[in-house]
């Protein structure tokens, strides 16, 4: 256990909404280590946002803890953890530098030291020339990035933020990116919620898929690729429709003389392998690596 | 953070202080006041004279006129009279179209009925100076007539009024007085109010609330919105009324402008205690709101409330005003009244100021708590009975 993983354990929250409590997050645990990336992800009400909240401690939790450095977490650890809620929005008539400047002075930073932070962050992220506009004034975009400079000021301890990337261009998703990285090698734990899977895939070094408010997945990228169903892609010469019949193979598509199966054991293979033989060449049969998108399906369904 | 309520409260000054409309609204208000006094000032101040024409030879029209203009010299009426001899009705009718005149007195000597007029209807107030001057006149010589004086028939009809109690108040300015205390009071609170329910909707609804609740107890951004709304409406009503009661000291209310003062200041005293149990509320009011839109509803039973308070108080006399003058919010009110009034005891400001002490006090714990409650509830309106249900809300409290 590093000094500074954030740690959910057996989170649970339950929502009395009417005579029948509702438990948007029913007893998640996880680790968003120090140093990685975590994606948090999962459909909508699968229980992310709450569990963010919970986290943050902006919600009450019904049982469970959270614990950080391998304590419990603090009011005052909170206090440092850069945070970014689900929805957006800061002061809308107040200019960009001067909402940014207070929000850091509540954290307890001094004035000139946030200042000169928030001057610096808008320089990166292309709006020091937007540094006396009222937030209103700015586009979405450019809006998030100036969400996001409140989260990262005054080197926060650990991040935890819902939703960053969305409505982000590619090119802002770079840079996200790498500020976020930066934050990564100082050794601080980031966790982030997503719904858009290929950008989770390519970014994180640990995934935490949530359905229904229970945790379905947690692991590398890799390691979850490894537990789901491989496929395989067999192309022939001439058509592949019988593949529908061999017993132990299931057919997921097929066009013409090309199909995508899955392979129940080695035995079906060798059956599908000798059935095709008889029929003619056998032009590929190659394992197809599952992608994030695929296991997301297949933990959710 | 220890200082953290300093920082929301000198936030939410600045940001107010600095807004178009709160800035026009004041400046209306204060224009306002000083156009009222101004323009009684020069109501009061003003001399009016009127050219009054008489016909050649009507000699106890001219009399009456002359008679007029020394009667409204000798009581003060701030009326000038001057004659204007005419030929003839005609001459004189010519000299009412072309505005030579402004009235026509005619006497009813012949047995015909005195007459005043104008080309359109003659002034009420030369009226009534002409009529009374012409009554005494024509009494005077019927009573000479009937070998009597005037003296003689008037003799002990006068009525002497005297007031008892010492006051030097007259009743009239008290009620003016609590119908502007009243319409300071509503307009601090529901301006204020409605400023302060907006803030807290404006943070709630952009969750950036979460981000300052992480930072800061929550507690502690109340205090720093209570605080800072409350300055700004006090300054706001102590501009007004100092505006006010400079604006008094040019009119005929400067001789009880000491009375006033004080009633004044124990005013402004009860308006700031009272203001920040008002603030807390609609603070709580802005925190069961989900959207702006909502607030509409969530601070409807406050603005009754303070409608209530603003019909009730500025027409209640009696024992129903010594019975609101000790509960709140009325007390605001209706205490500082019964001070220029003159009918408090010393003990009955203070009493009345420890109540509302307590009130307040018991508001905004209650506030306090409900704040928190609904602050961090999402979707849809928040009743005071979920918000008040702690399990509900956030851990980030304290």
């Amino acid at each position: 256990m590093a000094m500074s993983d954030l740690e959910v354990r057996d989170l649970t929250r339950v929502f009395a909404s009417g005579d029948t409590p509702r438990r948007a997050v029913d007893g998640v645990s996880f680790t968003a280590s120090s140093g990685l990336l975590t994606g948090f992800v999962g459909g909508n009400g699968a229980g992310k946002t709450t569990t963010m909240r919970m986290i943050m401690g902006v919600l009450a939790i019904t049982s469970g803890e959270v614990r950080f450095g391998g304590a419990p977490v603090t009011r005052r650890d909170r206090r440092e953890f850069g945070y970014m809620p689900e929805e957006r929005g800061l002061y809308p008539k107040q200019p960009v530098l001067e909402q940014l400047v207070y929000l850091a002075r509540l954290r307890g930073i001094d004035a000139p030291v946030a200042r000169r932070e928030v001057l610096e962050h808008l320089d990166r992220l292309g709006l020091a020339g937007r540094a006396k506009d009222h937030v209103e004034k700015l586009s979405l975009g450019n809006q998030q990035r100036v969400q996001i400079v409140a989260a990262i000021m005054g080197q926060p301890k650990a991040l935890v933020l819902d939703e960053p990337f969305s409505g982000l261009d590619p090119a802002a998703v770079d840079a996200m990116a790498d500020l976020l990285r930066e934050h990564t090698r100082r050794g601080v734990p980031v966790l982030f919620s997503s719904h858009q899977l290929d950008l989770v895939e390519r970014l994180c070094e640990r995934l935490v898929i949530l359905g229904g408010g229970k945790v379905l997945a947690d692991g590398t990228p890799d390691d979850l690729r490894a537990t789901g169903v491989t496929r395989h892609r067999l192309i022939l010469s001439g058509d592949a429709g019988f593949v529908r019949g061999v017993p132990g193979v299931l057919a997921v598509d097929v066009d013409g003389s090309s199909a995508l199966v899955e392979v129940h054991d080695d035995a079906a293979a060798t059956r599908l392998l000798s059935a095709a033989l008889q029929r003619g060449a056998v032009q590929e049969f190659s394992p197809v690596r599952p992608t994030l998108a695929q296991i997301y399906r297949e933990v959710t369904a | 953070m220890r200082n953290a309520w300093m920082l929301v409260a000198t936030r939410e000054v600045v940001v107010r202080a600095l807004n178009k409309g709160f800035l026009i609204g004041l400046a209306v208000n204060i224009v306002l006041i000083g156009g009222l006094i101004g323009f009684s000032a020069f109501m009061d101040g003003r001399t009016e004279s009127f050219d009054v024409a008489v016909v050649a030879g009507d000699d106890a029209a001219a009399a009456a006129v002359e008679a007029a203009g020394q009667e409204a010299a000798a009581s003060d009426q701030e009326i000038e009279l001057s004659p204007v001899r005419v030929d003839d009705a005609a001459a004189a009718e010519a000299a009412l179209e072309d505005e030579t005149a402004d009235a026509w007195l005619s006497s009813g000597a012949d047995g015909a009925t005195w007459s005043l007029s104008g080309w359109r209807e003659p002034d009420a107030d030369l009226a009534e100076l002409v009529e009374t001057t012409v009554r005494d006149q024509v009494m005077a010589d019927r009573a000479t007539d009937h070998g009597t004086t005037m003296e003689a028939l008037t003799a002990g009809t006068e009525i002497e009024t005297e007031r008892l109690d010492g006051n030097p108040v007259d009743p009239q300015i008290v009620f003016m007085a609590g119908f502007v205390l009243a319409f300071l009071f509503f307009m601090g609170t529901v301006g204020s109010g409605a400023m302060i329910a907006g803030s807290v909707i404006e943070e709630k609804q952009s969750r950036l609330v979460e981000i300052i609740a992480t930072a800061v107890p929550l507690r502690q951004l109340l205090a720093g919105k209570i605080i800072g709304s409350s300055v700004i409406a006090l300054a706001q009503n102590v501009l007004l009324v100092v505006v006010g009661l400079i604006g008094a000291s040019f009119t005929d209310l400067s001789a009880v402008l000491p009375a006033m003062t004080a009633t004044m200041v124990w005013f402004v005293v009860f308006f700031t205690v009272g203001f920040v149990a008002v603030a807390a509320l609609y603070a709580v009011a802005g925190s069961l709101a989900s959207r702006t839109e909502d607030l509409q509803y969530t601070t409807s039973p406050l603005m009754m409330l303070l409608m209530g308070v603003y019909i009730v108080t500025f027409s209640a006399d009696g024992v129903f005003e010594r019975v609101l003058s000790y509960i709140p919010p009325a007390s605001i009110v209706s205490m500082p009244v019964r001070v220029l009034n003159g009918d408090t005891l010393w003990w009955e400001p203070l009493v009345s100021l420890l109540i509302l002490v307590a009130a307040t006090f018991g508001a905004v714990l209650l506030s306090e708590r409900a704040y928190r409650g609904a602050l961090m509830q999402t979707g849809g309106r928040v009743t005071w009975r979920s918000a008040l249900t702690s399990d509900r809300g956030t851990t980030l409290g304290a």
